[in-house]
């Protein structure tokens, strides 16, 4: 079950942002990724990333339709348009990702129609360091492009990261240097 | 002015690279050892360019500038593509580790003779870096970094090109003089 019931802070600089700690508890999480561990997993590229990765939205898990409730029941949907001050959220999609060494994920904004908050609930065991890669990096962006890294947030165990996703939301996986696995739960809340 | 390897400009190489050139989804040919290197004076003055989304390099102009504009080289290209090119652009690019650009770059792109030669020493594939052409109903074609080779394909409108994203492990640089030629 979800263990967080709040979300702290909504950080507006460059994009609105909020990273929810603890987000489940210590029994439902060791559940979530034993039963991530069991899936068979696709490796995917392009020359804008390169994962492995596992659709979430559809699947019919008990374990997976616990932690699709936690991360989008009504408590939840409601709480997070709330905070970040955004239409009301009708639906969420999930997907885990594996990004393993080399692995990366380019610049981008997020935008597809519908989508309104990105959320990514971070499930690496062990304690990542900035040396080892996989951190978010946050752009601003000015109107030619030009970007500046305004934040590297490092994936910790059982936080749940979002962001409102809009034009200005560039942001990026940056690329992993270490022998890790950076497993996330990854996806977007819609309006 | 640079010299062209003698190999690629005898009547039978042409005649053979003519028909390579067509056999593929995207027409091109790859010419190893293209130019007497030892006549290049490789001193690029580079800028970096940045629009988040598309890119971000060094970029300045062509080493080979005066060469990739001049007939000699052109006359070349006709003869090996059957094609009328017309010089449009060339540039400089550098691929530092972290740099990138992406496939959506090209979209309005309209029908053109991409030409990269490569400038790109001790390179790993494992580094990323390297050139990919795609398009929604052809087969990719990625074309590995190899100093001194000169890479012709053509593209038309839809077809897409970039330069892999540059691990931040590699030692080097994808450098690159990338030349486009406007086709009728």
């Amino acid at each position: 079950m979800r263990k967080a019931e709040e979300i702290s802070q909504i950080v507006q600089h460059p994009f609105p942002h909020a990273i929810v700690r603890d987000f489940l508890d210590t029994a439902t999480l060791g559940l979530v990724i034993d039963a991530l561990a069991g899936l068979e997993y696709e490796f995917d590229e392009s020359d804008l990333f390169s994962y492995l990765s596992f659709g979430l939205t559809e699947i019919d898990h008990p374990v997976i339709n616990i932690l699709r409730d936690d991360l989008g029941d009504d408590f939840w949907r409601k709480k997070v348009a709330e905070k970040f001050s955004v239409k009301p959220i009708s639906k969420i999609d999930m997907g885990a990702y594996v990004y393993g060494l080399g692995d990366f994920l380019l610049p981008h904004d997020d935008q597809v129609e519908g989508r309104i908050i990105a959320y990514s609930l971070h499930l690496t065991d062990i304690e990542i360091t900035e040396k080892m890669g996989g951190a978010l990096h946050i752009y601003e962006a000015d109107k030619s492009g030009k970007s500046t890294l305004v934040k590297s947030i490092i994936p910790e165990y059982n936080s749940l990261i979002m962001f409102e996703v809009s034009n200005h939301s560039w942001h990026q996986v940056g690329e992993i240097l270490a022998d890790i696995q950076r497993l996330t739960v990854t996806g977007w809340y819609h309006v | 002015m640079s010299d062209i390897n003698f190999y690629y400009l005898e009547k039978a190489t042409l005649s053979n690279l003519k028909k390579i050139f067509n056999l593929s989804d995207f027409p091109f040919v790859r010419l190893s050892k293209f130019l007497d290197i030892e006549s290049v004076d490789y001193n690029p003055k580079l800028e970096r360019e940045e629009k988040i989304g598309y890119y971000n390099r060094k970029k300045g102009s062509a080493v080979l500038e005066e060469f990739w504009q001049s007939s000699e080289f052109i006359k070349f290209l006709g003869r090996i593509t059957g094609l009328n090119p017309k010089f449009r652009s060339a540039n400089h690019f550098n691929y530092s580790p972290g740099d990138y650009s992406l496939l959506h770059m090209d979209e309005s792109e309209p029908n053109r003779l991409s030409v990269v030669y490569d400038f790109t020493r001790s390179w790993r594939l494992e580094w990323g870096g390297y050139d990919i052409y795609t398009s929604p109903d052809k087969e990719p074609l990625i074309s590995n970094r190899d100093f001194g080779s000169l890479m012709i394909v053509k593209l038309e409108k839809g077809d897409l090109s970039c330069t892999r994203y540059v691990s931040l492990k590699s030692k080097e640089s994808t450098l690159i003089d990338f030349i486009t030629y406007d086709l009728d």
